[in-house]
C-alpha cells in the first residue's frame, strides 16, 4: 500500500527532517509511527497526503509515484486517504454533522446518501447524538471523534493519524485507538503518529520508529 | 469495506447494484461499461450542479447577513456604473439628433438679386439636372422673407424695410452627404449663370458629429476605467473575503476539494455584487433621470423643441446587468485565483 523508497526530506536547503527512509506497510496493515516531536514523523504523513514532496526518493502509495500526479490530479487523490489531526482541523462555524458530510459533499455525494453515511460514521464513534452540536460545545475527546468519523466517512482505503490521542487521557486515549483497530479489522489500512510508547506497546501492531528522520527499528514487522 | 487508492479514477462511485443485475444475454460487459459511464457521468453533472445552486444560495445568504457592508460595496459599484451609462444614454440621444441632421445636409444656392421667378424655375430646371442631385426646392425672395420673420419672430422689424433685401435661393438635396462630393458640386453649381453663391450647410453637421465621436470614445475610455474600478472594488472585497475564511479553505483543501470547488462561493459573491451594483445603478440612473427631465423639458421647450431625456430600455438594462455581473464575477476570479495560490493546507 505505501512504499518509501530511499527517501529525504530537506527543509531550506539545509535541515534535513528526513533521510534515507526504506519501509513498505501492506494493504490491510496497522502501523505505528513514534519517535520524540521533531523526529519527523509529521513530516513522513505529510509526504503520504502528498502536501510535499520527498526531496530525495521516491514515495509509492498503491503503486502510483505520488510525486508524479499532476497538481489538478492531487485532489481526487487527497479523497482516498482519511486523515485525522492532532488539532482535528474542524469547522467551528459548522455543526458536527455538517463538519463530517464536508468530504461527501467536496465528491457531489447524493445528499440523501450523504446523510446515510454521515450517520454512520457519527454511530461508529458514539457520538450520534450530538449531530447537531457544534464543536466547541464538545470536549477534546468528542472532537477528536468528529475528526474521526470526517476521515472514515467515504470509507477511504488508508487512514492516517497525526498524534490523535494528544491531549487526551490515558481512557479516552485507549477508547480512541480501539476505533482505529476496529477500522483496520474492515480492511482500512491505518498508519498512526504517536508518541504515547506505553499505549503503542500494549496494542501489539508493528512500530515504526524514527530518530532525527532516520527510521532506527522497524518492530513486529509481519 | 475495501477499496484500492488509485489516483486515476478521480473519487470513481463504486458500482451500482442495477448493473449486476443484469440479464446476462446482453454483452455485459460491454453494457455494463457504458452504462455506468453514463451514470457516472450524469451523477457527477448533478452533483455539480447541486453545488453551484448550494453556493449560488449560500453567497446570497452571505451577502445579506451583512447588509450595511454589502450595500456599501454594491454602492461603490453603481457609482462607478453610473457615470460612463449616463454618459453613453447621453450620446445616444445625440446620435438621434445626428441622424436627423444627416437628412438635413444640404446645398443652398443663392441666386442673383436680379434674378427672376421664370429665370430662377429655369434655374432650378438646369440644376436639377445635374448628376448628385435628388431633389431641389425653389424658395422665392418672397417666401425666403416669409420664413426668415417667422423664424426670428421679427415681424415688427422687417415690416419696416421697403425692399425685400433677400435673393431667390434654391435648395438642393445633394445625393451623398460626404463633405467632399458636396464641395464638387457646389463648385459645378456656383459657375451657373445667375448664381450668385452656394453655401454648404455642412460644417456644424460635421462638427456635431465629430463632437459626437469624441463623446463616444471619451465614453468608452471611462467605461474601460471605471470597469477596472468595478474589478478592484469586487477583487479586494473578496480578498478580504478569503482571507477571512482562510482556515476553512485549508481544511477542505486537505481533505480533497478542488481549487474550483473552493473557488465557486467566492465567484458568486462577485457575481452577486455585481449584480446588486448594477441594479443599484439602474436604479440611480432612474432617479437621476426624473431630477433632471423638468428642468431638461423646460429647457428644451425654451428653444421651441421638445426633447426627452434618454432612458435606459429593456435592452440596454440587461447589457448594464450582465456587464455588471460579468466584471463582478471577473473580479472574484482575479481575486480568488491570485490569493489560492498562497494558501497551501498545513
Amino acid at each position: 500500500m505505501i512504499a518509501f523508497e530511499h527517501v529525504g526530506k530537506r527543509y531550506g536547503g539545509r535541515f534535513e527532517a528526513l533521510a534515507h527512509l526504506n519501509f513498505r506497510v501492506a494493504r490491510g496493515e496497522m502501523v505505528f509511527l513514534t519517535g520524540h516531536s521533531g523526529a519527523g514523523k509529521s513530516s513522513l504523513l505529510r509526504l503520504i497526503m502528498r502536501l510535499e514532496k520527498p526531496s530525495r526518493g521516491r514515495v509509492v502509495v498503491a503503486g502510483h509515484d505520488i510525486a508524479q500526479l499532476h497538481p489538478s490530479q492531487v485532489p481526487f487523490y487527497r479523497r482516498q486517504i482519511g486523515v485525522v489531526f492532532q488539532d482535528h482541523q474542524l469547522l467551528f462555524d459548522r455543526s458536527v454533522f455538517s463538519n463530517v458530510s464536508l468530504p461527501l459533499e467536496i465528491q457531489g455525494v447524493e445528499p440523501r446518501e450523504a446523510a446515510r453515511r454521515v450517520r454512520a460514521a457519527l454511530d461508529k464513534v458514539g457520538l450520534l447524538h450530538r449531530e447537531k452540536a457544534l464543536p466547541v460545545e464538545l470536549s477534546g475527546g468528542e472532537q477528536q471523534r468528529v475528526g474521526i468519523a470526517r476521515a472514515v466517512v467515504n470509507k477511504p482505503a488508508l487512514l492516517l493519524a497525526d498524534e490523535p490521542t494528544g491531549n487526551l487521557d490515558p481512557q479516552l486515549s485507549a477508547d480512541i485507538m480501539a476505533l482505529f483497530e476496529d477500522f483496520n479489522r474492515i480492511g482500512t489500512t491505518v498508519m498512526i503518529a504517536s508518541h504515547d510508547l506505553a499505549l503503542i506497546a500494549r496494542l501489539r501492531h508493528r512500530i515504526l520508529r524514527l530518530r532525527d528522520g532516520r527510521l532506527i527499528a522497524d518492530e513486529g514487522a509481519v | 469495506m475495501k477499496r484500492a487508492v488509485t489516483p486515476r479514477t478521480k473519487g470513481a462511485a463504486p458500482k451500482s447494484k442495477r448493473q449486476s443485475a443484469k440479464s446476462p444475454s446482453e454483452s455485459p460487459a460491454e453494457r455494463r461499461g457504458a452504462r455506468s459511464q453514463q451514470t457516472r457521468f450524469t451523477s457527477r453533472l448533478r452533483a455539480w450542479g447541486r453545488h453551484h445552486r448550494a453556493m449560488a444560495i449560500d453567497s446570497l445568504y452571505r451577502l445579506v447577513r451583512h447588509p450595511v457592508g454589502n450595500l456599501l460595496t454594491m454602492l461603490a459599484i453603481a457609482i462607478a456604473l453610473v457615470l460612463p451609462a449616463a454618459l453613453w444614454l447621453t450620446l445616444d440621444s445625440a446620435k438621434l439628433l445626428d441622424a436627423e441632421l444627416e437628412e438635413s445636409a444640404t446645398l443652398t444656392v443663392y441666386l442673383e438679386t436680379a434674378v427672376d421667378i421664370a429665370q430662377a424655375a429655369r434655374i432650378e430646371e438646369a440644376v436639377g439636372a445635374e448628376e448628385d442631385v435628388v431633389q431641389t426646392r425653389l424658395i422665392s425672395a418672397e417666401q425666403g422673407m416669409a420664413e426668415f420673420q417667422q423664424s426670428l419672430g421679427l415681424d415688427d422689424a422687417l415690416a419696416g424695410l421697403e425692399d425685400n433685401p433677400l435673393p431667390a435661393s434654391i435648395v438642393i438635396y445633394p445625393q451623398s452627404v460626404d463633405p467632399s462630393s458636396m464641395e464638387q458640386l457646389a463648385q459645378r453649381l456656383e459657375a451657373f449663370t445667375g448664381v450668385d453663391e452656394v453655401r454648404v450647410d455642412l460644417a456644424w453637421v460635421e462638427r456635431l458629429r465629430h463632437l459626437a465621436n469624441l463623446g463616444r470614445r471619451v465614453a468608452l475610455a471611462l467605461g474601460a476605467l471605471f470597469g477596472l474600478g468595478v474589478l478592484l472594488v469586487v477583487g479586494n472585497t473578496i480578498r478580504l473575503a478569503v482571507e477571512s475564511r482562510r482556515r476553512e479553505i485549508e481544511v477542505v483543501m486537505l481533505i480533497g476539494a478542488t481549487h474550483a470547488f473552493v473557488r465557486r462561493p467566492f465567484l458568486y459573491s462577485g457575481a452577486w455584487y455585481g449584480f446588486g451594483g448594477g441594479l443599484l445603478a439602474l436604479g440611480l440612473l432612474g432617479l437621476g433621470n426624473h431630477w433632471l427631465a423638468m428642468p431638461v423639458a423646460a429647457l428644451a421647450a425654451s428653444y421651441g423643441a421638445s426633447f426627452v431625456l434618454p432612458q435606459l430600455d429593456i435592452a440596454g438594462s440587461t447589457i448594464l446587468l450582465s456587464c455588471s455581473t460579468l466584471l463582478g464575477w471577473l473580479g472574484a476570479w482575479l481575486a480568488v485565483t491570485r490569493h489560492l495560490s498562497s494558501i497551501s493546507p498545513r
